[in-house]
């Protein structure tokens, strides 16, 4: 019993596990609008993206997540505009873009050997977070919180058609933008926990995952907040026993949690689709 | 400092030559690629791997045996949640992959072998050993010969499946058969570049020479001169200033694509500014350089 609480009783373990768990709430929270957009790539790409800003940002001595959201956003934007000016398709222009940022974040860092490490960024380094990171953290979550909380019925609409959206007179241009903007908030503060490669794994799977299991948008956003909370805790916590990635741990149980619904889930699983089938086929 | 002096060593020589063959095999398959809209499937493939160096270092087998057999299983169950639930393919991918990736790092705690790790992801080209040159070597030349022996059939699976199957073309063979090329392209690339950025050269050459061409074959020739040039001058840059050689192999490759983006002799954005100026100015000569524009591939 009292090695299950060994982890509590170290004050970095504990900051770990919970801001893990704030963060695994917003990304989930947001997961929801990604899924339903099919931006999943763009979550990926985005949170590549943000390396050349959090090394730039370093250089100057300015707070990591301003470089890094500057980053995703000119990342954003140069998607965007290269889509609109060339004959390639969209996931091509990503794939071009985000690789372009990524590499150049690379030649910066091994240009300029900083004491920003290099695994830290792919990797995330939860334990060692420092204090003012934590307020960057908490700062990052709270206004994605408000601008969700507040717009999350026009975003929803707007993921969900674009068009109606925009025929009932809501500004899809400045929505699209703030979707945007809200991934890259989110892809910055989902850095420091797992790391630039496993960002995408925040951002998509707890959105899927509760998709198996509800058809109503307000129980999916409650499923995965809820998903995603309990894995990052889960995570954090189990990675102390490992002995190790505490990104790797939270993500594979997020993804133990998707196959877990994939195959049980009540009406969209696998065992469900195969029962109806049966009785489709007995009746 | 003499312009020639990388020459003088023999591991920049290895490097320049695992370097360009590297650069072509992706190239070539970069242009199926993009056509086919697979962007991401290179991505999530490369990531995918990690799983399976692990677990092969650990039970002693060939890295490239289990990054190929964990690469191949990120595509096939990819494919099979797909078309067994329904959450789109971008979704599913980006879970798999992930899930595959977080695995490997967690198995990998379970490995001492720091070096090892960043070899992979960020790769080695210039301290590449000469069994592992010698696996590249091989593994981008069967890729290249098959592909390019295949490359009508290929093509037309990945232009139109629809029409490749009328005619009478295996396509759930080509499917398979493509996915494991490009599986053998990101284990073969998986030294050299490192499997965070071979993403880059599985997209950006197809997409620079898409832009400069509208015939496939000269696309894919295109293509290739392009990343073979690139990925040398990478090499060669990366000697002078002392950085990360995959980030300067991928960075001339973006350096190109720029060019052909602005300066494309048809489709670059100063081509079309031009044309949509000059019928601005002439409107009877309209629809002219549109038809010449959408009449290609």
């Amino acid at each position: 019993m009292n090695e299950l609480l060994m982890p509590f009783h170290y004050e970095y373990m504990v900051k770990a596990i919970l801001v893990s768990g704030l963060i695994g709430g917003v990304c989930a929270f947001l997961s929801c609008f990604i899924t339903l957009k099919g931006w999943s790539l763009m979550g990926d790409a985005l949170s590549h993206a943000v390396v050349p800003g959090v090394s730039l940002a370093w250089l100057l001595g300015l707070p990591f997540s301003v470089g890094a959201f500057l980053a995703g956003i000119l990342a954003a934007l140069g998607m965007g505009w290269v889509k609109a000016n060339s004959r390639l398709r969209e996931d091509a222009v990503i794939g071009v873009v985000f690789t372009t940022f990524f590499a150049l974040g690379l030649l910066l860092l091994s240009l300029f050997p900083s004491n920003l490490n290099l695994r830290t960024i792919i990797f995330g380094n939860i334990l060692a977070i420092s204090d003012p990171d934590i307020l960057q953290v908490l700062i990052i979550s709270a206004l994605s919180v408000l601008v969700l909380g507040l717009k999350w019925k026009d975003l929803l609409l707007f993921c969900f058609d674009e068009t109606h959206a925009r025929s009932i007179g809501l500004n899809t241009r400045f929505l699209h933008f703030m979707l945007l903007a809200l991934l890259s908030a989110t892809a910055v503060a989902a850095l420091q926990t797992v790391g630039a490669c496993l960002v995408v794994a925040m951002l998509v799977t707890p959105g899927a995952t509760a998709y198996l299991l509800t058809d109503r948008f307000g129980t999916m956003l409650f499923l995965a907040t809820a998903i995603g909370v309990s894995c990052s805790l889960l995570g954090a916590y189990t990675s102390y026993f490992l002995n190790g990635s505490t990104g790797g741990c939270i993500v594979v149980l997020q993804t133990l949690a998707f196959l877990a619904a994939l195959i049980l889930a009540p009406k969209h699983g696998l065992l469900s689709a195969r029962v109806q089938r049966q009785a489709a086929s007995l009746s | 400092m003499n312009w020639l002096d990388p020459f003088r060593y023999s591991f920049m020589n290895e490097a320049l030559l695992t370097g360009a063959v590297v650069g072509a095999v992706c190239a070539v398959l970069s242009c199926y690629l993009v056509l086919k809209g697979w962007s991401l499937m290179g991505d999530a493939i490369s990531h995918a791997v990690l799983p399976g160096v692990v677990i092969a270092y650990m039970l002693g087998l060939p890295l490239a045996l289990g990054a190929f057999a964990s690469g191949l299983f990120c595509a096939i169950a990819t494919g099979w949640i797909r078309s067994n639930s329904r959450i789109k393919e971008d979704t599913v991918m980006g879970i798999v992959f992930t899930g595959l990736f977080a695995l490997g790092l967690v198995l990998f705690t379970k490995v001492q072998s720091e070096a090892h790790l960043n070899h992979i992801l960020f790769g080695n080209i210039l301290g590449i050993e000469k069994a592992e040159m010698l696996q590249t070597l091989i593994t981008a030349i069967v890729t290249l010969v098959v592909v390019l022996l295949l490359r009508k059939d290929l093509l037309l699976f990945c232009f139109d499946v629809g029409h490749a199957r009328s005619i009478g073309l295996a396509t759930a063979g080509l499917y398979y058969l493509f996915l494991s090329l490009l599986a053998a392209t990101i284990v073969a690339s998986m030294q050299a570049v490192g499997i965070i950025l071979v993403v880059a050269m599985l997209v950006i050459p197809g997409c620079t020479a898409r832009l400069l061409t509208d015939r496939f074959d000269r696309m894919l020739l295109v293509a290739v001169s392009v990343s073979v040039v690139a990925s040398s001058l990478g090499v060669y840059v990366s000697f002078f200033i002392n950085a990360s050689t995959a980030a300067c192999m991928v960075l001339a490759q973006s350096l190109f694509f720029t060019l052909a983006f602005f300066a494309g002799p048809k489709y670059g954005w100063l081509a079309i500014r031009n044309q949509r100026r000059s019928s601005g100015k002439a409107r009877t000569a309209s629809g002219a350089p549109e038809m010449a524009r959408n009449g290609g591939l």
